[in-house]
């Protein structure tokens, strides 16, 4: 079951720049989850979590959240199946995404690039950075950078 | 004057116009003049002389009863000189000189020169009030020129005119005929085949001895070298012995004259006469090559350019050597309307050779199984072939002229991966990326070639062959991919429980450290599955075979998997009549533990999940069902296969180390028992553990 989001995330389609950041966690791991809910709202973000590739759709159809972090391996709809239905649809092809996995394959980050990712991260991971980085991402997507930060997954990491 | 001296006269001039309306060539007319009109005239000798193509000089073109070298010493000399010919062609009149004193003071330079002579009569050679010529007379005495003297030397050079006008005529009809039948043959020959070296070589055999002593083709070849393609002589043993020159002594690609300049310049170099300076320049100090230039005899030379579209593809050259005459501007426009016609030949082979290459590298593109694809520098798809088809789902139709971009749209991010190789250069690895197309997801090996005006790619689909690889994904990286998970939460727990700048709830604190623990569990589990593969693979496992109690064993599993029971699931368990039997009690334990909990994992939506055991002969039958999610039959003998996971669609998921199917069986076939599989998707699996009486 997803976790109702904050209380102050009542309207959904409110969410301005100068909103509080809403972020949806999506990730079949509950620890994981927890660990991101933690650290994004230690950063003063909203945090909307789903547990698997179904739930985390509709919450992000249903809340356009500022962003998606989004494991891929889940049972049922995948992260990447939860990425391409979003690109799919007008509503949602805007929304951000941040890839979260255990995949640590170059082939596997080209795909993040181009089913539209702006952000890959390899488990494990150090949570304690991941509200400046869902920032510092959010950021430059305001700034224009939307092509840098999807080219940057998969060239930043190859040698 | 008597008149038997007049009658004979005119007697002897009957008979020269006899033997001039005779003669058909000019030399037949030359010989005619000089022996029976000098005779005729009364003279000691006579000499002709023609006015140049260029109008500038005096050619003498034959004499008779001259001493001395009179051919080689006036061969050429200006119309403006102060000469006797010189002054009756610019004039047109008649010259008279009876003495020698008149003549040397008059033409200081032949007294200069020491030509000696007595009374001389120069008369113009002239056509419809053109000059064109010159004839002299010179006499062995002094000789008063009278008028009828006069009149009948006038005479003799308007008949000599007439003749020689005519045969020059013919001469120059004949020359031209001859050409158009050798342009004509040539053409033919050239168009005959597109082997262009064996026409060419025709060519040049057909030019030997009619245009040329020697006729040599030679072709600019890529890298700048120079290609003799063919050499030509009446005599084929000359032709070898020219094969053999041109080895010993190459032409240099900056020599300053012949075949490389002309190459190089694209421009025609004709030497009427070869300047002794030029065969001296490519002597140099050679004493041999001296011999054989010497031997040679060569007399004049043109060396014209092949050229087709812009391009010099080669050089004819015609040498005027033993027999034939020296060149004039008629021979240079007959080789150059040759080397036109032959580089036109050339050219078109070239293209054709191209054209059928292009088909033929088509063809063969057609049948490989490889896409390959060439972008042009605009981006636009020049080729596109039905394994690119295949790949991309594109027609080659709906491909070629098109922006590859708006062919595939991930084009841009299929080929930015991929380094270009530069042509020649060994071709980089392919870079295996992943293509999104319209509701599939091809894996696609790409490699490129950028050749300057484009660049060529290799696709290759490796969708099967990764998947292949998937299943066989090598022990490092499928381990470490499943230590990844519960890695991170334990490193991101304990990062989280050391911040400092945040105060976590109690309750948080709990959840951290209890997620250590169970993470920390879980990794040492899956570390121990993949020792235990290691220690199977390595054939390292050691059983201790004892007398055990299935039905006990089994219990004791139940129990353990109803402590963390998720909801929904129901254990049952029927253990009547199952014997005891001699096997390893930790191993079968292992095994059980592992098949209920796939039972439950694989049950994600309850249900419930059983362990039943029976007697079977002496040996005993364990059977552990759920009513979980099922597999389907091609997969039933693969999860069995070490680092085997089904499809995450298929089993919602569900992670697991990949090893633990492949263990249980391992197991069970080393205390020689079986594991058997029966399932149907969404309605359950049954695992079949047959155990013997003893090992």
């Amino acid at each position: 079951m997803p976790e109702r989001p904050d209380a102050r995330g009542g309207d959904s389609r409110g969410s301005t720049r100068n909103d509080t950041r809403r972020v949806l966690v999506v990730d079949d791991e509950r620890s994981i989850r927890m660990l991101c809910r933690v650290n994004l709202r230690a950063s003063g973000m909203d945090v909307l979590e789903a547990d698997d590739g179904e739930a985390g759709l509709e919450l992000a159809r249903r809340e356009r959240p500022d962003l998606i972090l989004l494991d891929v391996m889940m049972p049922g709809l995948d992260g990447w199946g939860v990425a391409r239905e979003l690109a799919a649809d007008k509503n949602t092809q805007d929304i951000p995404i941040i890839f979260i996995t255990a995949r640590a394959d170059p082939a596997d980050r080209r795909l993040g690039e181009q089913l539209g990712g702006v952000g890959y991260i390899v488990k494990p991971f150090d949570p304690v950075g991941i509200g400046e980085l869902v920032d510092d991402v959010l950021t430059r997507l305001e700034r224009g950078e939307r092509e840098q930060l999807q080219r940057g997954i998969s060239t930043e990491h190859e040698q | 004057m008597s008149v038997h001296e007049r009658e004979d006269r005119a007697l002897r001039l009957q008979r020269v116009a006899e033997l001039l309306a005779e003669a058909v060539t000019p030399q037949q007319v030359l010989d005619a003049i000089l022996t029976e009109g000098v005779r005729a005239a009364e003279a000691r000798a006579g000499a002709i002389g023609v006015l140049s193509d260029d109008g500038e000089s005096v050619e003498l073109l034959a004499q008779q009863g001259y001493a001395g070298a009179i051919m080689e010493d006036w061969a050429r000399f200006p119309v403006s000189a102060q000469l006797p010919m010189s002054q009756v062609m610019r004039t047109g009149e008649p010259l008279f000189i009876s003495t020698l004193t008149e003549r040397n003071e008059l033409f200081p330079e032949l007294a200069q020169r020491g030509q000696e002579g007595s009374s001389i009569a120069v008369l113009p050679l002239a056509v419809e009030g053109r000059v064109f010529g010159a004839m002299a007379l010179s006499f062995a005495d002094e000789v008063e020129f009278g008028l009828e003297r006069r009149e009948m030397k006038v005479a003799l050079a308007r008949q000599a005119s007439q003749a020689l006008a005519r045969s020059r005529l013919f001469a120059q009809e004949q020359a031209l005929r001859e050409r158009m039948t050798f342009l004509a043959e040539a053409s033919e020959l050239l168009s005959s085949s597109l082997d262009y070296n064996l026409t060419l070589r025709q060519l040049t055999q057909l030019a030997v001895p009619g245009l040329a002593d020697w006729c040599a083709i030679d072709m600019a070849g890529e890298n700048g070298e120079i290609v003799r393609l063919a050499v030509a002589h009446q005599d084929p043993e000359k032709v070898r012995w020219a094969y053999a020159l041109q080895d010993r002594y190459p032409p240099k690609p900056d020599q300053p004259h012949g075949v490389p300049q002309v190459l190089r310049s694209g421009e025609v170099e004709f030497f009427p006469v070869i300047p002794d300076e030029v065969l001296e320049e490519a002597i140099g100090d050679d004493e041999e090559l001296r011999q054989i230039v010497d031997q040679l005899g060569l007399r004049s030379t043109i060396c014209v350019p092949l050229t087709a579209r812009g391009r010099t593809l080669g050089a004819l050259t015609l040498i005027a050597a033993e027999t034939h005459p020296a060149y004039t501007e008629a021979d240079l426009q007959l080789a150059l309307e040759l080397a036109h016609r032959a580089a036109v030949a050339v050219d078109n082979a070239r293209l054709y050779g191209e054209a059928e290459k292009g088909a033929n590298a088509a063809q063969a593109l057609a049948y490989v199984a490889d896409g390959v694809v060439l972008i042009d520098g605009d981006g636009i798809v020049r080729h596109w072939n039905p394994a690119a088809a295949a790949i991309t789902g594109v027609d080659e139709t709906h491909a070629l002229g098109k922006p590859v971009d708006e062919v595939v749209s991930a084009w841009a991010a299929l080929t930015s991966h991929v380094p270009l190789a530069q042509p020649g250069a060994s071709g980089t690895r392919p870079v295996t990326v992943p293509l999104v197309l319209d509701g599939r997801e091809v894996w696609v090996a790409v490699s490129g070639v950028d050749f300057g005006e484009g660049t060529v790619y290799a696709l290759q689909d490796v969708t099967g062959e990764r998947a292949l690889e998937k299943t066989r994904s090598d022990f490092v990286a499928t381990a470490s991919h499943e230590l990844r998970t519960p890695l991170a939460a334990v490193y991101g727990a304990v990062r989280t429980l050391r911040r400092e700048d945040i105060e976590l709830s109690e309750a948080d604190r709990t959840t951290f450290l209890e997620m250590i623990e169970s993470e920390a569990l879980r990794l040492s589990h899956i570390v121990g599955q993949i020792l235990l593969a290691g220690q199977l693979d390595a054939d390292a496992v050691e059983l201790s075979v004892t007398e055990c109690n299935p039905a006990e064993i089994a219990a004791g599993v139940i129990e353990s998997a109803s402590v963390h029971l998720p909801e929904g699931i129901t254990l049952r368990l029927n253990a009547d009549g199952a014997p005891s039997i001699m096997c390893d009690e930790n191993k079968l334990r292992q095994v059980l533990v592992n098949l209920l909990d796939n039972g439950i994992k694989y049950s994600p939506d309850g249900g419930k999940v059983g362990i039943r055991l029976e007697r079977d002969g002496n040996g005993c039958l364990i059977e552990v069902s759920d009513e979980g999610l099922g597999i389907p039959s091609s997969e039933r003998e693969k999860i069995f296969e070490k680092f085997y996971r089904l499809d995450p669609q298929q089993t919602k998921g569900v992670g697991g180390s990949g090893l633990g199917l492949y263990i249980c069986r391992e197991l069970v076939e080393r205390m020689d028992g079986t594991l058997a599989v029966d399932s149907e998707p969404g309605v359950g699996s049954r695992f079949t553990v047959a155990l013997p009486a003893r090992p």
